[in-house]
């Protein structure tokens, strides 16, 4: 008798199939395919909670679907507001929607070039390495039901991690070993400090708010949405948000038109692909802790049909609205200097953050959620 | 504050030896000894051609700023020297190709000026028209090119987007969207119809129309203004006296405009502003523009609605011919006829022009006896408000480099020539 951690095999496939994500659509289907010898386990380990949140939802598929989707919108909107058509020659019946998929295979095809002057370990490791803190973070966002690791804490793990992609970004600027990616890597080490401090200072305001650190309590106690409870809080939040995932008034440390792409002036080839879309992984992931602590997480009107999948979708759709935003940010505004970009991080965010603060505590004392 | 120095050895750019740039050892050794440093900018800048500019660093603040023009350089007067007259014409516009009018025109007078042709009433209103109709498709070129320096895609894509109309104005009234070699000494080429003039009135409504929302999502947004107010000032004197020509010069409070000084065409018959500033930073610099686009397309429409009738080619270079009345209207096919045999009587001849970016000087000198000039001097805006717009640069910071430039809407081909 084969055991795992003292488990037989039937025992495992009955808990992950307890433990599973019950869909009521497509219920007869995963019925069928749980009756087939081998695909029935790969079947259960997907459908296993811990196993989807982090493969399909909100994780690794919602990640993927959500880059592609964003690019797309992003150009598209941008091309319209600019009197423009956008990416159309791929897959012009649905205007262009494959074209972030074929930019991938073109980089995933193209040479992948490491100069003499790099360090090379690093220079090929870190991009894939970045992924580390972007990833790691989805096993503690709760989706109704559907959570990795549940923990009182979740809500601090994910932005302490959150808070180590700059940290590769700036060893990918070392890496690279050169002038621009230098000086770029400077310019988002000093980012990093003004947004990062009022960012903790509003999440600890939201903990006030909430009396928890929980994700999954938090979206339960949200009978009001917490942009509303604290209005300044998720401000402020979407400013860093913008800064922190170098959207344009403050896309100061890629600064093309000054310092061609900075820390990622020397990737090529696939390479590039991942290090170009570190900023937008990194919005999907404050896309969600924005709807986890603002607007109200999985909570959404339920869709039978879809049973436990419905607060995943709910979370995922307001993912996807607050990254919109910050997509049409870039045909608004110019590119603000480094020196008036940390002025307004370390005067204009940490009053806001401050008053936030203040905010959260009058919110606590008036009998909190 | 107290001044901070870190002894880091540093190493003046390879480049200071291995190309030849305008700068002696003895100003490297001078700036790397103060704890100052040397940027290369350029000669590759993505912006608008190619210019190296040294830096001369201290930290992050400019202590001076050397230029290196001279890589569009084309040798225009002396190629102007072995060509006809009138075969100098396209060549004397391409140091500026989105401004023909204005270049055409100059070149144009100081052949009228040293030959005494009277120019028929019609022909220098539509002169004017083109001449404006150059002026904002330029400011609306360089309003484009400041945007996408400072990040502003969709700053960029909007006056290009509306310099399609201007292009479309100079096609259907020329044949050509740049470059139109329209204007010819006595007149112009064809008369234009009223369809052409009634599609250009037009289009400055449209125009008008965008550039208000132009100036919400651009010209009043925070975040530009936060770019440009108060960097690169040239107060009123360093205008002056850095020799600042056009809407730079207007924008430090200077008040001239060779439009209203030495008045040409019809610029006299019709009622204009003459936009000034009084900060003299980039952003007004920027606004004293954009009131020129204003201004001009308010003299677009009074130069269509007073337009008067009559011959659109002068009557002392077309005399000799038989069929005056419709060569006066219209020059294709005795355009050789008319201008092979041009000469200018012997002596020196210099007109002042107001082009789209300034003062544009053009100077010929005759011998009176050859059907090619002896000598064609041009000094063009950009190379007249090079120096100012180096001596703006010094006190800012690196990061103000391409606010300035693009505030000064420097174009290499043009200064190089």
């Amino acid at each position: 008798m084969v055991t795992i951690f003292g488990l037989t095999i039937s025992e495992i496939m009955n808990i992950m199939v307890k433990e599973g994500v019950s869909i009521p659509l497509i219920q007869p289907l995963i019925d069928f395919l749980l009756k087939i010898p081998i695909i029935q386990y790969v079947v259960a380990l997907i459908l296993w909670k811990p196993v989807f949140a982090v493969l399909i939802l909100p994780g690794l598929g919602g990640l993927m679907i959500s880059l592609l989707f964003i690019i797309w919108f992003e150009r598209k909107l941008t091309a319209r507001i600019q009197w423009r058509m956008g990416p159309l020659e791929v897959s012009r019946p649905i205007a262009g929607l494959m074209q972030p998929m074929a930019d991938g295979m073109r980089y995933l095809f193209q040479e992948v070039i490491v100069h003499r002057g790099a360090h090379k370990p690093y220079f090929v490791q870190l991009p894939i390495l970045a992924f580390i803190p972007i990833l790691l973070p989805i096993v503690f966002i709760p989706a109704g039901s559907i959570y990795g690791i549940n923990s009182p804490y979740s809500l601090i793990i994910t932005v302490a991690l959150l808070a180590l992609i700059p940290v590769t970004i700036i060893a990918i600027g070392w890496a690279s070993n050169s002038k621009f990616a230098y000086i770029g890597s400077v310019r988002e080490a000093f980012m990093y400090f003004a947004y990062e401090i009022p960012f903790m200072i509003m999440v600890l305001g939201m903990i006030i708010i909430y009396g928890t650190a929980d994700m999954a309590t938090i979206v339960e106690k949200q009978g009001i949405w917490g942009a509303f409870l604290n209005p300044f809080a998720f401000l402020g939040i979407l400013i860093t948000t913008a800064m922190a995932t170098s959207r344009l008034p403050f896309e100061i440390a890629e600064a093309d038109q000054e310092i061609a792409f900075g820390p990622f002036v020397e990737y090529s080839g696939i390479l590039f692909g991942l290090v170009m879309t570190l900023a937008y992984e990194k919005m999907y992931i404050m896309g969600l802790i924005v709807s986890v602590l603002f607007l109200g997480g999985g909570g959404g009107p339920a869709i039978p049909l879809l049973g436990d999948l419905s607060p995943a979708i709910w979370l995922f759709i307001k993912a996807l609205a607050v990254m919109m935003v910050m997509a049409f940010l870039r045909s608004i505004y110019p590119r603000y200097r480094l020196d008036q970009a940390l002025r307004i991080g370390w005067n204009s965010l940490i009053s806001l953050s401050l008053l936030s603060l203040v905010v959260a505590v009058i919110v606590r004392f008036m009998g909190g959620v | 504050m107290k001044d901070m120095a870190i002894d880091i050895p540093v190493e003046p750019p390879a480049e200071l030896k291995s190309l030849f740039i305008p700068i002696p050892p003895e100003y490297v050794e001078d700036a790397y000894n103060k704890d100052e440093y040397l940027v290369l900018v350029g000669p590759q800048h993505p912006g608008s051609g190619h210019m190296r500019i040294i830096l001369r660093l201290k930290g992050d603040i400019i202590m001076d700023a050397i230029p290196d023009p001279g890589y569009v350089h084309r040798s225009m007067e002396k190629l102007a020297e072995n060509r006809l007259y009138i075969q100098n014409i396209p060549l004397l516009e391409r140091p500026s190709i989105m401004d023909p009018g204005n270049y055409n025109l100059g070149y144009v007078r100081v052949i009228e000026k040293a030959m005494d042709i009277e120019v028929p009433e019609r022909a220098r209103y539509i002169r004017t028209i083109l001449a404006e109709l150059g002026r904002i498709g330029t400011h609306l070129y360089d309003a484009g090119i400041l945007a996408v320096f400072l990040g502003h895609t969709t700053g960029f894509m909007w006056p290009f987007g509306l310099r399609e109309l201007i292009c479309e104005s100079f096609l259907r009234a020329t044949g050509t969207r740049i470059t139109s070699s329209f204007i010819v000494p006595g007149g112009i080429r064809w008369d234009l119809d009223e369809k052409v003039l009634d599609f250009i009135n037009k289009s400055t409504y449209t125009l008008e129309k965008r550039l208000k929302g132009f100036e919400r999502i651009f010209i009043k947004n925070p975040a530009v203004i936060s770019r440009l107010r108060d960097v690169g000032i040239l107060n009123r004197r360093e205008a002056i006296e850095y020799g600042v020509v056009g809407p730079f010069l207007r924008a430090s409070g200077v008040e001239y405009d060779v439009r209203r000084v030495e008045p040409y065409e019809a610029y006299p018959e019709l009622d204009w502003d003459v936009p000034i500033a009084e900060d003299g930073d980039a952003y007004s610099r920027f606004l004293v523009r954009v009131e020129e686009i204003y201004q001009s397309i308010s003299i677009i429409r009074q130069a269509i609605s007073d337009m008067p009738g009559g011959p659109v080619m002068s009557e002392d270079l077309i005399g000799r011919i038989k069929e005056k009345d419709k060569v006066s209207r219209d020059i294709r096919g005795y355009f050789y006829r008319i201008f092979s045999k041009l000469k200018l009587p012997s002596g020196e001849y210099t007109v002042l022009t107001e082009a789209a970016r300034g003062t544009l000087l053009y100077s010929i000198v005759s011998d009176g006896e050859s059907n090619v000039p002896y000598r064609v001097r041009i000094i063009t805006p950009g190379w007249a408000y090079l120096r100012g717009f180096m001596e703006s640069l010094k006190g800012s910071r690196v990061s103000d480099l391409q606010a300035i430039y693009g505030s000064f809407g420097y174009f290499p081909p043009e200064a190089d020539r």
